[in-house]
């Protein structure tokens, strides 16, 4: 069975705890800053898709993402 | 009339408000656009310590292409396209720095010189020295002991250029708040192929202050790699035996493995500036997950050795072998803020990793998002990776056991066997009087059988149950930045260029004790994007502009021309811009021709290798080549058009051995079997379309003069195999001219009602004596008329003729030295089949064309044409010998702003 260690645990319950106690209310005309294209989570995304394929060719800790594909990178 | 005005942020607020989980990568709303992207990846050289490595590292070239179009109000649809192709020198296994597995290839140069030209991996049978303590001992030239070596080295392999192709596609729904999405795809290599499927879905909850995400993923991949020819015999498979078919020459390890995925992930708003992602991830992967061209280098030492101090080991190299089970958990944080004194913001991202092969890994990220005088955007990042290694990783290994020994019975004598029928089951042995015996104790006749020792392999139980010397399972930290900048050029049209630098290091593990320096090498990526938004090409429309989207309607005028003609079409309108893509794909296959004429495998054989005395031994059964070409084209007056056009292309091609051809020699490389692929940037195009009369829009005559630069590779070479270097791929593989050309045409267009007809001559002038490579490509002379007639209001459909003449090749490639069976050659360069002679290129071709166009003119896509055409050819007279053609189709899309 795999062990899963104690510190694993730990930046998830920050992260949570971030999300519980970090936000005020920001109503829906509050937004704009948040809408613009600088503050999008994906950007490029071809050139991120292209960055995490080199990794992931490269580093064990990679692919794990929800899509699959990207192929053997046997090289 | 002035449209009302409307501040910037009311608009980012809109459009805030019209896109639910904006912040959301899997499942996000999206515009509807079409991105374009090439990038390239270059490794470092390795460093082999001792021998100077001059070997190309890998190279990767990669197009990517992807669309987003909505199709219903609320149904959207994704689908993305790419390819890699890749070549160059990378590790095989590693081995003690005393086995000497590096071997310099050189090459004599002006002035009886000898320079190293690259490194041949012998991961044959090699014996070396180690002490008591089992530990590598080193020598000089002379035998003189030098001492305790430790030192490990990378063994490198060159692999031949081969392509990799995915297509995948997401198919979604959204409500008002929520969206499902379902998608799947197929990547394809020659020894890989890979099928996905997954499903995502949103829930906005709290007023769109928190979404959910979940996701689903399967992936199945089955693995059917040939086993690198050159080390076959040296490399040894117990493990996979019942996993390894041999099929003709060569030895295909076959395996499956299956990929469970799932990941569940909240994204928080935390104030007007900030929003927060967490993402927990997990995967269960089963089945074959060894690389199939890793070996592990194992010292086999008997310890039982006569002699005191020092013990002789074989070196030996065994195929990896990895756990058939492998759980992965990530745990990902993500922090968006917005910096409000720049204008900019700061991404953060952070991700821990761990599964159960051992290995727990950190990722830490950084990205600076920052706009410039409201078109440009410059993005810094910074990366920094470490990982540990995982249990079963090692350099090398070290087994307490002979690699071979001599078979002995319960009692210790020696077991003999019938060398001619060693397996038939009967053991032999010597008395005390060395006399053979039974094994019932009688005496045999000596002249009757002749005997040998009976061997016993080692024993792999005393072996690890796992173990791999792949880098990417070794302890070490890495660290990359990089920068991409981006252009808007014009509404809804931008571009993008970006680099970064990769160094992996032993030394950069987070709390140190990584991997030896041996191991650290880096890369560069850069890369080059063209986005289209779709959704902005509406949007913008002017308020009063009565017709819509009548801006792209003169780009139509004189009707559209079929899919595969170019230069077809001018813009007549200052400023205006126009992006298109255009793909052609062509196959040759099917019967050997002479001229116009079946050629048999006796004549080929004969004439198809002019300057070879023995004649030919291979033709090639197929070749497919693909093109992707990008239009770019802006109007700077209304009678002169400038145009780009970068091509991307990538070929296939096999061959056979012909009919009657002598029996190969021992050892003789015969190369039939598993093809050649090669791909890449192509030459790049540079045209100025100028109008010479436009006659009350009936008649349209315009000139094109265009410049092609060599940007395509005219020097890819084939990798060394079966103990011999290679030269040149053949003139139809490379990717390029390698000249700069001269690329004129004419072209006259007309239209009278749903009528349209077209007619032009093109030519293709090479302006230099020869390439780089010592070839020049024949000059090109084609002719075509069209006939279009307009189906309904949207919808073409054309008929049209072609000739083209092309000339043989001019020159030979350069030679190329080489060593074959350790003995240096002057050229190496394939001289053995059809392709690989200069005068079997070019011909006079004749085909028909039937066409389809479709032009968009309402709906969110108003604006973009789409066309399609087969190329059916008709007549054939080739130059010398030459495979049939099979046909070609081409596509196109461009939209007008």
């Amino acid at each position: 069975m795999p062990k899963l260690r104690c510190y694993f645990l730990l930046p998830m319950l920050i992260a949570m705890s971030l999300v519980l106690s970090g936000c005020s209310p920001v109503a829906p005309w509050q937004r704009g800053t948040l809408a613009k294209p600088e503050m999008a989570a994906s950007r490029s995304e071809l050139a991120a898709t292209m960055r995490s394929h080199n990794y992931g060719s490269r580093e064990a800790a990679s692919g794990s993402g929800s899509s699959g594909g990207g192929g053997c990178g046997c090289y | 009339m002035a449209a009302t005005k409307i501040s910037p942020l009311h608009a980012l607020t809109v459009a805030a408000l019209a896109l639910p989980g904006l912040w959301t990568a899997d499942c996000q709303a999206e515009e509807d656009e079409i991105n374009f992207q090439y990038s390239r990846y270059q490794e470092s050289r390795r460093n082999l310590i001792k021998t100077p490595n001059h070997s190309t590292p890998i190279e990767v070239d990669s197009l990517f292409g992807s669309a987003k179009v909505t199709l219903a109000d609320r149904v959207k649809f994704a689908f993305n396209y790419s390819q890699d192709t890749w070549s160059g020198a990378t590790p095989i296994t590693v081995a003690p720095l005393v086995v000497e597995a590096n071997q310099a290839v050189i090459k004599n140069v002006k002035g009886g010189k000898t320079v190293v030209v690259g490194a041949s991996p012998i991961i044959a049978s090699r014996q070396i020295t180690l002490n008591k303590n089992l530990k590598p001992l080193a020598f000089n030239k002379n035998g003189k002991f030098l001492g305790k070596d430790l030192r490990v080295v990378n063994v490198l392999s060159t692999a031949s250029p081969e392509t990799r192709k995915q297509g995948d596609f997401k198919l979604g729904y959204e409500w008002d708040e929520a969206a499902l999405y379902a998608g799947g795809g197929i990547s394809v290599e020659n020894d890989y192929e890979s099928r996905f499927g997954n499903i995502n879905g949103r829930w906005d909850l709290n007023q769109k202050l928190t979404t959910l995400n979940l996701g689903l993923s399967y992936t199945n991949s089955d693995t059917s790699a040939i086993i690198d020819h050159d080390a076959s015999t040296y490399l040894t498979k117990t493990a996979f035996l019942n996993q390894i078919e041999n099929q003709g020459a060569y030895q295909v390890l076959t395996g499956n493995r299956q990929d469970w995925g799932s990941n569940f992930g909240i994204s928080q708003v935390l104030n007007k500036e900030a929003f927060l992602e967490a993402n927990v991830a997990y995967t269960r992967s089963t089945g074959y997950m060894e690389n199939p061209y890793k070996a592990t280098t194992v010292v086999f030492v008997d310890p039982e050795q006569p002699g005191i101090n020092r013990l002789i080991g074989d070196v030996k190299a065994l195929l990896e072998q990895r756990p058939d089970e492998r759980d992965q958990w990530a745990l990902t944080g993500s922090y968006h803020q917005y910096i409000g004194l720049f204008d900019a913001a700061l991404h953060f991202n952070y991700r821990y990793f761990q599964d159960t092969w051992g290995i727990s890994a950190h990722t830490f990220e950084a990205e600076w998002v920052q706009p410039i005088a409201t078109t440009w955007t410059l993005t810094p990042r910074i990366r920094y990776y470490s990982q540990d290694a995982a249990d079963f990783y090692t350099p090398y290994l070290t087994s307490k056991q002979a690699f071979v020994s001599i078979a002995k019975d319960s009692s210790g004598r020696e077991i003999l066997v019938d060398a001619k029928n060693p397996n038939n089951g009967i053991q032999y042995f010597r008395d005390d009087n060395y006399n053979l015996i039974d094994s019932n104790g009688n005496l045999v006749n000596e002249s009757t059988v002749s005997t040998i020792p009976k061997t016993v392999a080692f024993d792999p139980k005393k072996l690890p149950a796992n173990f791999s010397s792949d880098q990417r399972l070794s302890a070490f930290g890495a660290i990359s930045g990089g920068v991409n900048l981006k252009k808007q050029i014009t509404k809804g049209v931008s571009v993008e260029a970006g680099f970064e630098y990769y160094t992996h290091a032993g030394a950069l593990k987070l709390g140190g004790g990584g991997e030896g320096s041996y191991a650290d090498f880096g890369y560069y990526v850069a890369n080059a994007a063209l986005n289209v938004n779709l959704a902005s090409l509406n949007a913008g429309t002017k308020p009063g502009d009565h017709a819509g989207h009548s801006a792209h309607h003169h780009y139509h005028q004189g009707g559209a021309a079929p899919a595969g003609v170019m230069f077809a079409h001018m813009m007549n309108k200052a400023d205006d811009v126009m992006v298109g893509y255009r793909f052609m794909h062509s196959h040759t296959g099917g019967k050997m021709l002479n001229g116009d004429a079946i050629a048999s495998d006796a004549s080929i054989l004969a004439n198809g290798c002019v300057t070879r005395k023995a004649g030919c031994k291979m033709v090639p059964t197929y070749m497919d080549m693909s093109m992707h070409m990008l239009d770019i084209m802006y109007a700077p007056t209304d009678w002169l058009n400038l145009m780009l056009m970068p091509q991307f292309m990538d070929m296939q091609m096999n061959l056979r051995q012909l009919d009657g051809t002598p029996a190969p020699k021992l050892g003789e490389h015969i190369h039939a079997g598993t093809g050649h692929a090669t791909g890449g940037i192509g030459d790049t195009g540079m045209y100025a379309m100028i109008k010479l009369f436009d006659l009350s829009s009936l008649h349209h005559l315009h000139l094109t003069l265009g410049l092609s630069a060599p940007t395509g590779d005219v020097d890819i070479t084939l990798r060394r195999t079966h103990k011999a270097d290679e030269g040149f791929i053949h003139y139809g593989m490379q990717l390029g001219s390698g000249t700069w050309d001269f690329k004129p045409s004419l072209t006259y267009s007309g239209q009278l009602g749903d009528w349209s007809w077209g007619a032009q001559i093109s030519g293709t002038k090479r302006l230099e004596d020869k390439n780089a490579s010592g070839y020049l490509l024949g000059d090109i002379f084609e002719s075509t008329a069209w006939g279009s007639y307009r189906l309904n209001h949207w919808l073409s459909a054309s008929v049209r003729g072609l000739y083209s003449d092309q000339s043989a090749i001019s020159g030979e490639f350069n030679p190329t030295p080489g060593l074959v069976n350790g003995r240096l050659r002057k050229n190496v360069n394939p001289n053995t089949s059809s392709v690989d002679y200069a005068s079997n290129y070019g011909g006079r071709y004749w085909d028909m064309g039937f066409g389809l166009n479709a032009q968009i003119n309402n709906g969110d896509l108003a604006g973009n044409s789409f066309g399609v055409e087969w190329l059916q050819p008709i007549a054939t007279d080739v130059n010398g010998y030459q495979l049939d053609r099979g046909g070609a189709i081409s596509a196109t899309w461009a939209v007008a702003f």
